[in-house]
């Protein structure tokens, strides 16, 4: 460790004018991102003391747990230079069809009838279900982006379109009308929302889920990093024809990374109905942008082939700081969209800006 | 393959266009009706009970009618009207997409041409634009809830309860309640009127009882409300918000949130999610319960009641409101005009009432209800 720094050292010395000029301002610039939420944690910290509370950053954390399945499903299309537009209303199909199959069976109204009773095996059978459903769908995505080559912006417009409308049939089953679709099992919110960990003085609770996400970071980054698929991922994303050439089923590798965003969008709808416990035909909406600009913030470029899971991870993070701090400062929300939309644009410019440099 | 794809799209129009035959027939004097309803979005759960009780009432008296579903977007939805038109629509039915926009109804009812049009639940007039439309046409009503109703009953609610209940809901014991506000729609009329007046009218039963006025839990945010960033009137909007907000607001600080009113039931549950995960509103009976207020009454929002978890809704009633909309297209399929049409309505049960100034302007009685016995 020691000689690394003698290393650099000596070589910064070794810089002449200019070149130690630039030496800073790259650094600068390439760490911007770093550098401006360092300053805006601390900005916020200093007006509002509570936020770097024990119980404000379990907020943060619990907030991003829930939004980080979905943007670890949608980094893997995006690395493939691609995008998935259908993620919002898979996770809002998903969840209505977790809170249905697991709703408390003594309630008044139930959207099926003839189900288990909830039990720990029935719930994970559900978690099953709905990440079959998902994948599902990613695998029609897949299927119509590899085998016709079609955009992946068109092909997962016309499954959004496609996912929504057997929404709305979804919230119409035995009488539904319409209606929210609530009343979930409280075992079921023990197993998903329930605390996995509360200090009481503290006012801090963790969910389960939370701890569910960052296990399923670590399969993810498994996944993407050490697997033959995640490698083939990379390589289809920097250049398919050279893939393809250097013998890669390209056709198997785009659908699977669609297939496995379904499946993590149905984790994330099964969540989501443990948590919010009332799902409506909305629930969802919109939900893959502020995936996609997770995953771009923390530097899964468009230019396909690049990114990591820490990245996705930092992205989401600084989604759901933003999110905490402009609310904890009491500014309008009118702003929240503009700095939002900001900060994803200053993102992807120093993103583009390496690559540039690069080339 | 291009021929058999023709085929298949040809028939499928057929059937189409078959089923809404099959729906009319039956009585003679409303067997001449084509209804196009148009709903502002599909999504909206109060909105779908309406549709789901319309749907039905209309079978049953044998008229013909078609759902279309604007999607949020009004021009979506001048373009479904006119097309509609074209088409060979009769009556229109509308749920205006940019509530209280009296420029979005007028264009409505340019497009419909001679067709009546019966606006219903989303307001065509705004804040000092009454008048301007409904009064200048002789085709069309309004069937609606009068829109600041919900919020100052919401209100009064809330102000009967605190005072039943004022030093149990102040857990900090300053004299003070201080509360959160979720608004559901930064553009809707009714959502401006319920995040104002459900405050307000609280606060005016306070004074008359010597309470001190409700404050905003937090200073520093000026507008008193959070909003849905989508519009949305979502309970995962409510959720976030309010999970935000006990993280640094509690009773270890001394300066908890001690009541939750929100524009509708969903973001009520929603808000009600994020307190139970902080181990209040539990409904067994030991938890904190801090009192959360809706408006919908939602089956939802009264299970929750029921179990003890949320203290209040305001119902607006599906059925009755459905029942006004299948009475005035029965009357004027009578060849009434449309004002005799809603005044016959009116007149038919105690919820309907004419608007003051109006002759066709309808109103559904909102409702409050916690659950209580009546």
């Amino acid at each position: 460790m020691n000689g690394y720094f003698k290393r650099k050292a000596e070589e910064y010395r070794a810089l002449d004018g200019a070149d130690r000029r630039r030496y800073w301002t790259d650094g600068l610039l390439n760490n911007a991102l770093y550098i401006l939420m360092a300053v805006f944690i601390i900005f916020t910290a200093v007006v509002n003391r509570n936020f770097l509370s024990a119980s404000s950053i379990s907020n943060i954390v619990t907030l991003a747990a829930a939004s980080l399945p979905m943007a670890l499903g949608i980094g893997g299309c995006i690395v493939l230079t691609g995008t998935d537009l259908s993620g919002g209303r898979v996770f809002g199909l998903t969840a209505a069809m977790a809170a249905a199959f697991l709703q408390n069976r003594a309630a008044t109204k139930l959207i099926f009838e003839h189900l288990p009773n909830t039990s720990g095996g029935w719930i994970l059978a559900v978690l099953l279900i709905v990440m079959l459903v998902g994948a599902a769908i990613g695998l029609v995505n897949g299927f119509f982006v590899a085998k016709f080559s079609l955009h992946p912006f068109i092909v997962t417009l016309a499954t959004q379109l496609i996912t929504y409308g057997v929404i709305l049939m979804f919230f119409q089953i035995n009488g539904n009308g319409g209606g929210p679709i609530s009343n979930v099992a409280q075992q079921f919110k023990d197993m998903v929302s329930g605390p996995a960990i509360r200090i009481a003085s503290k006012n801090v609770s963790i969910p389960w889920y939370v701890v569910y996400a960052f296990i399923l970071v670590g399969v993810m980054w498994f996944v993407w990093n050490k697997t033959t698929f995640g490698k083939n991922m990379f390589a289809v994303g920097s250049n398919a024809e050279a893939a393809r050439v250097s013998g890669v089923n390209v056709f198997k590798t785009t659908v699977l990374v669609h297939t496995l965003a379904g499946a993590l969008y149905g984790f994330a709808g099964y969540v989501e109905a443990a948590r919010l416990g009332s799902i409506t035909a909305a629930t969802g909406l919109n939900n893959e942008c502020d995936a996609i600009a997770a995953c771009v913030i923390g530097g899964v470029s468009f230019v396909g082939g690049t990114g990591n899971i820490g990245g996705i991870v930092v992205g989401v993070f600084v989604l759901r700081i933003i999110f905490v701090a402009l609310n904890m400062l009491g500014i309008n929300p009118n702003l929240q969209f503009i700095i939002k939309g900001g900060i994803i644009l200053a993102a992807c410019s120093l993103d583009m800006r390496k690559y540039l440099a690069r080339k | 393959m291009k021929k058999i794809l023709a085929l298949i799209l040809a028939l499928a129009m057929v059937l189409c266009l078959g089923s809404v035959a099959f729906a009319a027939e039956e009585e003679a004097d409303v067997s001449g009706l084509k209804v196009g309803i148009f709903w502002y979005a599909f999504s909206d759960a109060f909105l779908s009970t309406v549709r789901a009780s319309l749907n039905e009432q209309l079978e049953e008296a044998g008229i013909a009618y078609d759902d279309f579903d604007g999607n949020n977007t009004q021009a979506t939805q001048l373009e479904q009207v006119q097309t509609a038109v074209t088409n060979g629509y009769n009556v229109l039915v509308v749920n205006l997409v940019t509530s209280g926009s009296a420029d979005a109804a007028e264009q409505i009812i340019q497009a419909a041409g001679d067709v009546p049009v019966i606006f219903f639940n989303r307001a065509v007039e705004g804040d000092g634009e009454e008048h301007t439309v409904l009064d200048a046409h002789d085709n069309i009503a309004f069937i609606g809830t009068d829109a600041p109703e919900a919020g100052h009953m919401q209100g009064k609610m809330i102000g009967d309860f605190l005072v039943e209940n004022y030093d149990d809901v102040d857990l900090n014991g300053d004299g003070a309640i201080s509360y959160a506000m979720f608004m559901g729609d930064a553009a809707n009329v009714e959502a401006i009127y319920r995040t104002q007046y459900g405050v307000e009218d609280a606060n005016a039963v306070l004074a008359e009882n010597d309470k001190p006025e409700l404050v905003y839990f937090n200073e520093s945010n000026t507008d008193k409300y959070q909003l849905d960033p989508n519009g949305a009137w979502s309970s995962a909007a409510a959720n976030e918000f309010m999970s935000t907000n006990l993280a640094e607001y509690s009773e270890a600080n001394g300066n908890m949130i001690e009541l939750v009113i929100a524009n509708n039931d969903d973001m009520a549950i929603g808000a009600i999610s994020a307190l139970q995960s902080a181990g209040y509103n539990m409904g067994d009976g030991e938890s904190t319960k801090i009192p959360v207020f809706g408006v919908d009454a939602t089956q939802v929002a009264q299970d929750a009641i029921a179990a003890d978890q949320m203290t209040g809704t305001v119902k607006q009633d599906n059925v009755g409101m459905a029942a006004a909309i299948t009475g005035t297209l029965k009357g004027i399929a009578g060849d009434a005009t449309m004002a005799d049409a809603v005044a016959a309505v009116a007149e038919s049960d105690d919820m309907f009432s004419v608007a003051e100034g109006f002759a066709n302007k309808l109103f559904v009685a909102y409702a409050p209800f916690t659950g209580a016995a009546e």
